[in-house]
C-alpha cells in the first residue's frame, strides 16, 4: 500500500500578464452575463456588442504585444504554454472571431425566444417584440476563450476543461437559428451527443496516460515515454482514445459524421465561427499532444495518422461532389481540408522539419479561416422566402443577377481549391512541401489527386453561378448590413492579400513556429 | 490490487459506450455518456492511489464539475427538442441528411 | 484533549444556531394559515394517484433540479482549499474569492432572469 507523503504545499504562481488575452475574453464574458442580468432588454444589444468587439480587439492587441516582446514560456506552473505557436493561434482565432462577431451581430439569424416551441403563439409574440437572445454574445466570448485555452493547454486536464469550455457554448449556439428551427435543434442535439461521447474518449485517454506517466503534464508524459517500461497497454490505448477525442474535434474521418449535419443546421454566423475558430484551436491541441507528449512515439502513431489523412481527404472530396446543399458542401470541403492539413502533421522528423511543417499548418489555418468565414457570410445573403437558399440549384445564374456577390463567392471557392493568386495556393503549397520534405510523398500524391477532385466541385458551383440561366423565381440577394458587408470585404481582402503578398504572414508563421511548442 | 478497479472502470466505460451506440432515447444516451465520464473518474482515482499522488483525485473533481455543466446544457437541448417534436428518440431526428 | 476543542466549539455553534433559528422564527416570520398548510403532509404534491411510469411533470421541477446540481457541485472546490487553507495563504484566498465571484455572476443571472421564481 502506498501512502501519500505530506509534502509541503507552496502557493503556485500565475503569470497574469502572459495570460492576459484569455483573461480579458473570459472577464468580458462574465461582464456580458451581468449585463444580461441587470440591464433592460432594449439596451442589452447596444452594450453587449461593444463589450464583445472591444475585448477581442484588446486581447488581440495584447497578443501582438506579447509576440513583439518575445514571451516564450509556460505560464501557471507549466499548465498553459504561451509560446510562439500559441500566440499565432490566439491572434488568428481572435481575428476570425472579430470578423465572425460582425456577422453574428445581424440578429436576423437568431431565434427570438429559444424556449418557445416553433410555430407557437409564444414564438410569434417574441418575434413581434423584435430582437434576439443577446446571450449569444457572452456565449461566443466563452467559446472563443475556450478556443484560446485549448491549443495553449500544456496539460491534459486543462486541455479537457478548455475542450468543454469551447464546446458547451457552441452546442447551445447551434440550436439558436431563427429559421428552420427543427434543423437547428436537431443539429444542436447531434453535436451535443456526439461531442459529449468524444470528450468521454478524450478523458479516458487522459486517465490511461495519467496511469502510465503518473502525471497529466505533457512534458512529464514525454519524459515517461523513455523512463517507464512495461506499461505499453496503458500507453497505447491511452494515446489511441485521446487521439479519437482530438480527431473528432478536427472532424477527421472516420469521426467526421457530425460536421455536415452541424454545419448545415446551425445559424450560418455560428457555422462561420465554428468552421474557422474551432478547427484552428483543435489543430493546435492535436499538434501539441502528438508532438510534445507523444513525440517519441511517432513510430507508432504516424502510420495511423497516414491512414486517417488519406481517408479524410478521400471522404471529404468524394462526398462533397454528391452534395446539393451549399452549407453541406462547404462542410465536406472542410473535411477535405482537414485531411490536407493532416499530411503535414504526419511529416515529423528533425526540429527544422517540424518547424517547417508547423509554419505551413499555421499559415494554412489562417488562410482557410478567412476564406471560410467569407464564404459563409455570402451564404447568409442569398435568401429564399423561408430563409437562406441552401439548395445548390437555387444558386444557378447568380452571376447574372448579382455579379459582384457571385464573383466574391467564386474567389473564396478558388481559394479553397488552391488556385494561384489566392491564399489557398500558398497554404496548400506550404503544407504539401513540408509533407514531401518529411518523406510523406505518397500522402502528397493522394492530396494532389483529391485536391483536383475538390477543385471539380468548386468549379462546378462557379460554372453553375455564371453559365446557367437564373431560375425564374430565384432567390433574392439580401441587402447586406454594415457588418455583413464588412465581413465579406475583409475576408475577400485577406484572401487576395494572402494570395498575392503572402511573405509577411508566411514569415510571421515561420517565426512563430521556430520555437516549436515549449516543452 | 488496483487492477480490479481498472477492470471495473474499463467495463463501465464499455457499457457506457455500447449504450450510447444502441439506445434510442436521447436522455438514456446521455446517461450512458455520464457513465463513461464516471468510469474515467474511477480510473483517475485508482491511478492516484497507485502512483501515490493527489493529481488524479483533483482531476476527478474537475471532471465532476464539467459533467454537471454538461448535464445542464444537454438536458436544456434535449428538453427543447422534446417540446418541439414530442419525442426524445434520436431516430426521429432525421431531417439532416445527405 | 485539545484536539477536540474545535469540534466542541463547532458542535456548540451548530446547536446554538439551530436553537436560535427555530426560536426566533415564530417572532419574525409572517403567519398565514390556509387549508393547504393544515393538510396532511405529502411532499408538496397533490396526493392523487399518478399515471404509470410517473407521467409528465412540469418543467420547473427540472429547472430547479438543474440549478441545484450546477451550483451545488461548484462547492467541491472549496474542500481541497479548506484543507490547505493556511498553507496557501493570501494567494489561495484571492483565487477562491475570484472563483466564488464567478459563481455569483451566474447566480445573479439566474436570480434576475427569474430562474428562482416558482411561478
Amino acid at each position: 500500500m502506498s501512502t501519500l507523503t505530506a509534502a509541503p504545499i507552496t502557493a503556485p504562481t500565475i503569470e497574469y500578464g502572459e495570460l492576459a488575452p484569455m483573461l480579458i475574453i473570459f472577464g468580458a464574458a462574465m461582464i456580458g452575463v451581468l449585463v444580461e442580468a441587470f440591464t433592460p432588454r432594449y439596451l442589452r444589444k447596444s452594450i453587449q456588442m461593444p463589450i464583445t468587439v472591444l475585448s477581442m480587439v484588446g486581447a488581440f492587441a495584447l497578443t501582438v504585444w506579447q509576440g513583439v516582446r518575445g514571451v516564450r514560456s509556460a505560464a501557471a506552473m507549466g499548465a498553459i504554454a504561451v509560446d510562439g505557436p500559441s500566440l499565432f493561434i490566439w491572434g488568428a482565432i481572435l481575428l476570425l472571431a472579430i470578423v465572425s462577431v460582425l456577422l453574428i451581430n445581424d440578429d436576423d439569424h437568431f431565434v427570438a425566444e429559444a424556449a418557445a416551441v416553433p410555430g407557437s403563439a409564444e414564438e410569434d409574440q417574441a418575434l413581434s417584440q423584435g430582437g434576439a437572445h443577446t446571450e449569444i454574445y457572452p456565449l461566443v466570448l466563452f467559446a472563443v476563450g475556450g478556443m484560446m485555452l485549448f491549443p495553449a493547454a500544456n496539460d491534459l486536464l486543462i486541455m479537457f476543461v478548455a475542450l468543454e469550455v469551447m464546446s458547451l457554448p457552441l452546442y447551445l449556439l447551434c440550436g439558436l437559428a431563427r429559421r428552420r428551427r427543427l434543423l437547428s435543434q436537431e443539429a444542436a442535439m447531434k453535436y451535443f451527443l456526439l461531442g459529449a461521447f468524444s470528450s468521454a474518449f478524450f478523458l479516458y485517454g487522459t486517465a490511461l496516460l495519467y496511469g502510465f506517466a503518473g502525471s497529466v503534464d505533457l512534458k512529464a508524459i514525454a519524459t515517461a515515454l523513455s523512463t517507464v517500461g512495461g506499461q505499453d497497454a496503458l500507453l497505447f490505448i491511452g494515446a489511441a482514445t485521446l487521439g479519437v477525442g482530438l480527431l473528432f474535434k478536427i472532424g477527421a474521418a472516420p469521426f467526421q459524421a457530425w460536421k455536415p449535419d452541424v454545419y448545415q443546421g446551425s445559424p450560418t454566423p455560428i457555422t462561420a465561427l465554428m468552421a474557422s475558430g474551432t478547427l484552428i484551436a483543435a489543430f493546435g491541441a492535436l499538434l501539441r499532444v502528438f508532438w510534445v507528449a507523444l513525440g517519441d512515439l511517432d513510430a507508432e502513431w504516424t502510420p495511423v495518422l497516414w491512414g486517417v489523412a488519406i481517408l479524410t481527404m478521400v471522404v471529404g472530396a468524394v462526398l462533397a461532389i454528391t452534395q446539393t446543399d451549399i452549407k453541406r458542401m462547404l462542410a465536406y470541403s472542410s473535411i477535405a481540408h482537414t485531411g490536407f492539413l493532416l499530411t503535414a502533421v504526419v511529416a515529423t522528423g528533425k526540429e527544422s522539419q517540424n518547424a517547417n511543417a508547423l509554419s505551413g499548418i499555421l499559415f494554412y489555418l489562417l488562410a482557410y479561416g478567412f476564406a471560410t468565414v467569407g464564404a459563409f457570410a455570402v451564404v447568409t445573403m442569398v435568401r429564399d422566402p423561408g430563409g437562406e437558399a441552401g439548395h445548390l440549384s437555387r444558386w444557378a445564374g447568380l452571376g447574372k443577377r448579382s455579379p459582384l456577390l457571385a464573383g466574391i463567392f467564386a474567389l473564396f471557392l478558388l481559394a479553397f481549391a488552391g488556385i494561384p493568386l489566392t491564399s489557398g495556393f500558398f497554404g496548400k503549397y506550404a503544407v504539401f512541401a513540408a509533407a514531401v520534405a518529411g518523406g510523406a510523398v505518397q500522402l502528397v500524391i493522394v492530396g494532389v489527386v483529391t485536391s483536383a477532385m475538390a477543385a471539380f466541385f468548386y468549379v462546378r458551383v462557379i460554372v453553375l453561378m455564371f453559365f446557367s440561366d437564373p431560375a425564374p423565381e430565384g432567390p433574392t440577394i439580401a441587402v447586406p448590413s454594415m457588418g455583413t458587408a464588412a465581413v465579406v470585404t475583409l475576408s475577400a481582402a485577406a484572401t487576395v492579400v494572402l494570395g498575392v503578398f503572402p511573405q509577411p504572414v508566411l514569415d510571421l508563421a515561420h517565426t512563430a513556429a521556430q520555437s516549436l511548442f515549449v516543452r | 490490487m488496483t487492477t480490479h478497479y481498472l477492470v471495473l472502470s474499463a467495463l463501465l466505460f464499455a457499457i457506457g459506450g455500447v449504450g450510447v451506440l444502441v439506445r434510442r432515447n436521447a436522455i438514456v444516451v446521455f446517461m450512458c455518456v455520464e457513465l463513461m465520464l464516471n468510469a474515467c473518474n474511477l480510473a483517475f482515482v485508482t491511478f492516484a492511489r497507485q502512483h501515490g499522488n493527489l493529481e488524479g483525485q483533483i482531476i476527478a473533481f474537475f471532471v465532476m464539475i464539467v459533467a454537471a455543466a454538461e448535464v445542464v446544457v444537454g438536458l436544456a437541448i434535449i428538453v427543447t427538442i422534446f417540446r418541439t417534436r414530442r419525442s426524445a428518440s434520436v431516430d426521429d431526428a432525421n431531417l439532416l441528411k445527405y | 484533549m485539545e484536539l477536540y476543542v474545535p469540534i466542541l466549539v463547532l458542535a456548540v455553534l451548530a446547536a446554538g444556531f439551530a436553537v436560535f433559528s427555530v426560536g426566533i422564527a415564530p417572532f419574525t416570520g409572517p403567519k398565514r394559515w390556509n387549508r393547504a398548510k393544515l393538510d396532511g403532509y405529502e411532499c408538496g404534491i397533490e396526493p392523487t394517484p399518478q399515471p404509470v411510469g410517473g407521467g409528465r411533470f412540469p418543467l420547473k421541477y427540472m429547472i430547479t433540479a438543474m440549478l441545484f446540481i450546477v451550483f451545488d457541485i461548484e462547492i467541491i472546490f472549496l474542500y481541497p482549499w479548506a484543507v490547505a487553507f493556511d498553507k496557501l495563504g493570501v494567494f489561495g484566498l484571492v483565487e477562491m474569492v475570484l472563483f466564488i465571484v464567478t459563481v455569483l455572476v451566474a447566480y445573479a443571472y439566474v436570480w434576475r432572469r427569474r430562474g428562482l421564481d416558482w411561478d
